[in-house]
């Protein structure tokens, strides 16, 4: 970056430049280059609720056409070369912001190991705070923006200096060390022994047993719901085939490798559960197997369970496991080229955290991190010759374009069809698997939360819930309500999103605007309630972080009343446009049988038939108390995902109105005393006493696996303690995009190229989700 | 020598005739000081020609008034500049929000469009390396022909006063035939920008344009057959269409639908921008273009909408006919004109707020199906119009 | 369960949707329910418990760290001020405003505020020390009027309002549970001081038993402020917090 500010002294040039300042002060166009999740408060800024288009600045075309990046959040290493393809695409004058602390000095993932930091890639003029930032505040970035293309200069904030106060000078103090425990040799068992009230699970054993004679070392009921099996590494697959033919456990939930480097192993997991068989849908089956540190090659269970693929593929980036039988052994999947090998091992540290200025040191306040110096970003090469030996043409889309996302895919097309499709994720790979390992358990619930900002109550409870299931905690019962009311706004805010984002591909701009809209409404009362509009991090484990007040609780009934105007809205100008059914019916299709192969989970696991809900298979907080229906359907297409999705809407609006009415009745702590422990007063707010409370979590020796059901579906976490450390050995996350990817990808096949925006939309493919 | 006051006077015979300006130039005389200053200008000449006078008169000269104010390149400008700002401000309407506003707040935002052009005017433009460089800044500016070339046969005006700067007894036949020349140059531009999606979205123009091209010819075809000429003077007389109730689209609905929807085509406006489809490939042809030369190919369906709006006008809504403003004289015919072209153009625009987009291959079979049936029915429905009109009188 | 068919719509029917998503067009462009704040001009009303920048009270800190441990950013360091005393810093480049050390905080130094919309030049300004967080700072205010959202039983609605919000909350502090560190088993004391020497309120001390001839550390439940960090350093584990 020779000169930063070449743009303003292009600008400032020559006798017209009053009217090229002005000009571009009121044209400022941002490309559609949206890098992480912020991108969900980008949408709202540029939405009907605070409209960036008042401004002039209006998202149009993809970089030739535009003059401004907004950098949302985190830039990967990936993504790092797309900014700096953009960047060198768009005509000059451009301008960079940056909004979200991610693109900054990295936010919570500043000691990640596939971030980089945009300002050393392009020349930033503004960064905005936030994580996620307000539509405010990136609006308030263009406004200075457009001062300092005026030559305005003016600071955004002043701060006053005050003296800190000083009585007599102490000492010098010793600095006190680092919160966090690691045990030196963690003790890592998968199968630990407990005992649990559940009659379906000993029968189950026992079928187990005769079944898979002479194929296990053991099985071992975990827990309720879930079962451990040991054995071989030759017989895994065995297992499995059994599994899936004579046990009818039909789809893998999780795929999972841990490392004990002290014990020189690995512990390779697959977890099997049953969409066909109705009893069976809430066991979880772990098969687990050992394998030595050196040279560590296992069979691929991807011809049993195709769900497993993409898992295997990403496992063995993570951890270098060759997964014998998987066709992507060897190349990069999520991962960059220059991203460091083999992240997830314990050998691969990552910077820790700090918490004082050491003295006389100059602190540095970034992890200084070496950016790609490179553009090469690879396609595959035998895809592509392939391609251009047939007479098909090969196109990729993402991850700058309109109509992409974070994701890239390359088609090749025949004609107007698509003949095969190659997903790329891994744009939005932030390590949080890795990081979680690295914060204490109360630290991991903003981290997780950032899986999916625009469902940010159920990611939140996903991980709570995996958490209190640990330590065996109850929820008091006003708690489990309103943490059902919020994890159902927080569901009809993402349906509600997904609905934009597939009115907006069908370039349908008002059905955009009008989910937008809705979606305003109901993050209203989310901060009233937590003060934040898309990151409440408001569930902890045992309950909620404060009680929740009458007057909101009167709101949000409102809501679930005044969300039908609105609601109607959309329906008559997008839902049952002719236009719509005409482009979704029919399209992407996605058969009963298919669904269950990919291991497909949530709404569009059920709109290809197969009734499967968490929250009625294995219900938690309140939903069994409530009366709501299961939504499914049969066709499997574009149009029923989306329908099935919206009626889902309608069984949520349901289900907040009987919790409101409810919880207005219960009187009664909203935090669990067996966490609170002497702190008995922080039972309705737990200002004062967060850290002392949580600080210091330390969960049972295990595994303990969770699976939770999300707006787009199962999120699974796996979470592996020593027993010891007040931090996870292993997290595991399945977040339900990334078991969608699959199915995803198998719909796309066959149709037209244009049909691709219609099945990307009906899947609600959200990439922070996938990639993690 | 040059027989200047003949020259004048035959200027003057064939200009515009609006009284208003005789009642501001009478008032303006009352004035005490100014109204000496306006008469003294009024009477300024050298070598007996008066310069105020002849200059007034020029531009009130039919020929020129009719090429360059009303209906030509003045209105195309100003619909230019204002349409894109009232699509933004009525579409961001109908979406609960506002659309350009912030921009010099006492204007409310109506010039937003001027600072887009700017900003486009003074960005670089970039050729990229695999571009046909010439062909590829050519084709945009080459495209302006097809399109300036009709304005010469509108007729901004009403029965018995034409304001067209040609009469031809082909107009409309020309008009079609520039207008089906359009898409060539937007194929062209697509082939030189050497892209995956401008080549994506050419084969998708090339398509699109056979798909509506024949229904939209039938239906102007239909439109000749009632009025059984294509002179667009005196189309606009031919049936007179001075009373709404003989308006085109009275007289022959199925064509007006037909030519809309054809319309809709071959602007690319939703549901039908799927050469240009903003979510798939990127404006297709123009994903290359930069800075003032995008601005061009942006505004260039805006122009052909104009256009294509101009002769639905005159075929559908009368052109300029509707109620005589007073002392506006002949002016108000092109007023009546301008706006009819505009609130068609509006509708065309704010399909964009109501309609998702529509496949390709969709899009052909409404083309060649549902279209090419309604434009057929359309021509039969002339047939028997012409014969029961004959018959009535 | 509920089963969701995917419609089929015959000529009548597309006429009707058609007609029918004409229709809603034209009403909004008549009657838009226009929800959108302006918001240079305007600003919306955020909650009390809005989580924006942070402001600090030096008298209330006892220097628990516990800001500094919780934060999942690690944007938190603690500074050592004139006084050799620790205070906290906010690197608001890594800050997610999860309010995680407010919540933390058990004397209430640290409120919050509903500063947030705020754009920096350079990332060096985004470190704000302890001595920029006493004062409330000021920004950039361009707005005349406050929005409130209004949501009854029918729709939701704005209320526009000609007054400036005042971004400065004004809430109690909150005041956790008064602890105090105690040893449980004096007896196990090696007197390595570590309590001593992290102890900012001067409250432990070492008390020489000249009948056993040892060295025992002592804590004046008085002076103690119950940050806690003894009780997390002290390497024998024999302290303890309890409710003062």
């Amino acid at each position: 970056m020779e000169n930063p500010n070449e743009h303003i002294d292009f600008l400032e040039s020559g006798p017209l430049a009053p009217l090229k300042k002005w000009s571009a002060k009121w044209s400022l166009w941002p490309c559609h280059f949206i890098t992480s999740c912020c991108g969900v408060e980008l949408a709202h800024a540029f939405a009907c609720g605070y409209d960036g288009e008042r401004l002039g600045t209006l998202n149009l075309g993809i970089s030739r056409q535009s003059n401004f990046i907004i950098i949302e959040g985190t830039i990967t290493r990936k993504m790092a070369r797309a900014l700096k393809f953009v960047y060198g695409q768009m005509p000059d004058p451009k301008f960079v912001n940056v909004i979200g602390a991610c693109g900054e000095r990295g936010g919570i993932f500043w000691n990640s190991y596939n971030i980089t930091h945009p300002s050393d890639i392009v020349p930033v003029d503004f960064f905005i705070p936030g994580c996620p930032v307000t539509p405010e505040s990136l609006l308030r970035g263009v406004r200075a923006l457009q001062d300092k293309i005026m030559g305005v200069d003016k600071k955004t904030i002043e701060f006053k200096k005050v003296e800190l106060p000083f009585e007599e000078k102490l000492e010098e103090r010793m600095v006190p060390t680092s919160p966090k425990i690691y045990a030196p040799t963690p003790e890592i068992k998968v199968d630990v022994k407990r005992v649990v009230d559940w009659d379906f699970g000993k029968e189950l054993e026992h079928t187990l047993r005769k079944e898979l004679k002479g194929l296990f070392e053991s099985i071992t009921i975990t827990g309720t719901n879930t079962i451990a099996i040991r054995t071989t590494p030759e017989s895994l697959m065995e297992v499995a085939r059994k599994l899936k033919g004579q046990m009818n456990f039909d789809h893998v939930k999780s795929v999972n490798v841990i490392e004990v480097p002290h014990e020189r192993k690995y512990i390779v997991e697959y977890m099997a559960s049953s969409y066909s068989v109705e009893e069976l849908m809430p066991v979880l089956i772990t098969i687990f197997t050992e394998i030595g540190i050196k040279n560590p090659k296992i069979q691929s269970l991807m011809s049993v369970w195709e769900g497993a693929n993409y898992s295997e593929r990403e496992l063995h980036e993570f951890f270098g496991v060759w997964f014998e039988g998987n066709d992507w052994m060897g190349k990069k999947f999520l991962l960059a080229p220059d991203t460091p090998d083999l992240p997830l091992r314990k050998e691969f540290k990552i910077p820790e955290d700090r918490y004082v200025f050491e003295k006389d040191v100059e602190p540095e306040f970034m992890v200084p991190i070496e950016p790609p110096k490179d553009l090469y970003t690879p396609i595959w090469e035998e895809f592509i010759e392939e391609a251009y030996d047939s007479d098909e043409i090969v196109v990729p889309i993402g991850p700058h374009h309109p109509g992409s996302g974070h994701l890239r895919v390359t088609f090749r097309i025949k004609g107007d069809r698509i003949v095969d499709a190659l997903p790329e994720p891994g744009f939005v790979h932030r390590s949080m698997e890795k990081l979680a390992e690295n914060k204490l358990y109360i630290q991991n619930i903003p981290l997780f939360e950032r899986l999916a900002i625009n469902d940010p109550v159920n990611m939140n409870l996903a991980y709570v819930r995996t958490v209190e299931n640990a330590l065996g905690i109850e929820v008091p019962e006003r708690a489990q309500y309103l943490r059902t009311i919020l994890a159902e706004l927080s569901r009809i805010e993402a349906f509600y999103y997904d609905a934009g984002i597939f009115s907006l591909f069908f370039g349908h701009t008002t059905g955009f605007m009008y989910c937008m809209a809705i979606r305003e409404m109901i993050i209203e009362p989310l901060m009233h309630i937590s003060g934040s509009r898309c990151g409440p991090s408001f569930i902890v484990p045992g309950g909620l972080r404060r009680d929740i007040s009458d007057d909101v609780l009167g709101m949000i009934d409102n809501i679930t009343f005044a969300i039908h105007k609105r609601a109607k809205k959309f329906e008559s100008i997008f839902v049952t446009n002719p236009v719509t059914i005409a482009r979704a019916k029919g399209v992407g299709v996605l058969a009963k049988e298919d669904a269950i192969r990919c291991g497909m989970v949530g709404p569009f696991l059920r709109a290809s038939g197969v009734n499967y809900d968490v929250r009625k298979v294995a219900p938690y907080e309140a939903y069994d108390k409530l009366d709501w229906e299961v939504t499914t359907g049969d066709d499997g297409d574009c149009l029923g995902r989306f329908l099935g999705r919206l009626e889902e809407i309608r069984e949520s609006v349901k289900i907040v109105k009987q919790g409101v009415d409810v919880v207005k009745g219960i009187k009664g702590p909203i935090l669990s005393e067996d966490i609170l422990g002497e702190y008995k007063e922080a039972s309705s707010d737990i200002k004062g006493n967060f850290f002392r409370v949580f600080g210091n979590i330390v969960l049972p020796k295990g595994e303990w696996t969770t699976i939770t059901e999300a707006a787009r579906g199962t999120t699974l976490f796996t979470i592996n303690s020593d027993g010891e450390s007040n931090v996870p050995y292993r997290v595991r996350v399945m977040s339900p995009c990334w078991m969608n990817l699959k199915g995803f990808m198998e719909a796309v096949k066959g149709e037209r190229y244009a049909d691709f925006w219609a099945v990307y939309g009906s899947f609600g493919y959200f990439p922070p989700e996938a990639d993690r | 020598m040059i027989d200047i006051s003949g020259l004048i006077s035959t200027i003057m015979n064939n200009s515009v005739n609006i009284p208003l300006l005789y009642v501001i130039y009478e008032f303006l005389l009352k004035i005490p000081v100014l109204g000496g200053i306006v008469a003294f200008l009024l009477d300024f000449s050298i070598l007996g020609m008066p310069v105020v006078k002849s200059i007034i008169g020029f531009v009130l000269w039919k020929p020129f008034f009719t090429l360059i104010i009303i209906p030509g390149f003045a209105t195309l400008g100003t619909m230019l500049l204002v349409l894109p700002w009232l699509e933004r401000k009525l579409v961001g309407r109908m979406q609960w929000r506002v659309g350009p506003r912030e921009i010099e707040p006492y204007t409310r935002g109506s010039i937003q469009l001027l600072a887009d052009t700017f900003r486009f005017l003074f960005q670089e433009v970039i050729i990229h390396k695999d571009a046909h460089k010439h062909y590829f800044l050519q084709f945009p500016f080459l495209y302006f022909i097809p399109v300036l070339l009709p304005l010469l046969f509108i007729n901004a005006g009403a029965a018995g006063h034409p304001l067209v700067p040609i009469q031809t007894d082909y107009a409309l036949q020309i008009m079609i035939a520039l207008v089906s020349l359009m898409p060539v140059f937007i194929i062209g531009a697509a082939w030189a920008a050497n892209n995956r999606f401008s080549f994506i979205g050419a084969v998708r123009e090339a398509f699109m344009y056979f798909a509506y091209e024949i229904p939209f010819i039938i239906a102007v075809l239909a439109m000749i057959v009632l009025y059984g000429t294509s002179n667009t003077a005196e189309v606009i007389s031919g049936v007179n269409q001075s009373s709404w109730l003989n308006w085109g689209i009275i007289l022959n609905p199925f064509a007006a639908l037909t030519f809309f929807i054809a319309m809709a085509m071959a602007t690319s406006r939703l549901p039908f921008d799927i050469p240009e489809a903003d979510q798939e490939v990127a404006f297709g042809p123009f994903v290359e273009y930069t800075g003032i030369v995008f601005g061009l190919a942006y505004i260039m369906a805006y122009e052909k909408a104009y256009v294509l709006a101009a002769i639905m006008t005159m075929l559908f809504f009368g052109g300029g006919s509707g109620p005589v403003i007073p002392y506006l004289g002949e002016l108000s015919y092109g007023i009546w004109f301008v706006v009819k072209t505009l609130i068609i153009l509006l509708v065309l625009v704010n399909l964009r707020g109501v309609y998702p987009r529509y496949r390709i291959d969709q899009a052909l079979s409404i083309g060649w199906g549902a279209m090419l049936t309604l434009a057929l029915f359309a021509l039969v429905w002339s047939v028997v119009v012409v014969v029961v009109i004959g018959v009535i009188i | 369960m509920k089963k969701v068919g995917t419609p089929e719509y015959d000529l009548s029917d597309k006429l009707k949707y058609h007609v029918s998503a004409l229709s809603t067009a034209a009403k909004e462009m008549a009657l838009p329910l226009n929800i959108t704040t302006h918001y240079p001009r305007e600003r919306k009303r955020q909650p009390d418990c809005f989580r924006g920048y942070m402001l600090f009270d030096p008298e209330r800190c006892i220097s628990c760290f516990q800001c500094s441990f919780v934060c999942p950013a690690n944007a938190i360091w603690m500074k050592d001020a004139p006084s050799g005393r620790y205070y906290p810093t906010v690197d608001y480049g890594k800050c997610i405003f999860c309010h995680f050390c407010i919540d933390s905080c058990p004397g209430g130094a640290l409120r919050t505020t509903k500063i947030h919309d705020v754009a920096y030049k350079t990332m060096d300004e985004m470190f704000t020390s302890t001595e920029e967080m006493i004062e409330p700072p000021e920004i950039i205010r361009e707005d005349v009027g406050v929005v409130d959202y209004v949501i009854d039983k029918e729709d939701l609605s704005l209320k526009r309002t000609k007054e400036k919000d005042e971004l400065i909350v004004d809430v109690e502090p909150s005041q956790g549970v008064p602890m105090v560190s105690v040893c449980v088993d004096r007896g196990s004391c090696l007197a390595c001081k570590v309590c001593d020497m992290i102890c900012e309120s001067g409250a432990v001390s070492s008390v020489v038993d000249e009948a056993a001839m040892t060295v025992k550390m002592a804590i004046d439940a008085e002076k103690c402020t119950g940050c806690g960090l003894c009780v997390k350093e002290c390497s024998m584990q024999i302290l303890r917090l309890v409710r003062k």
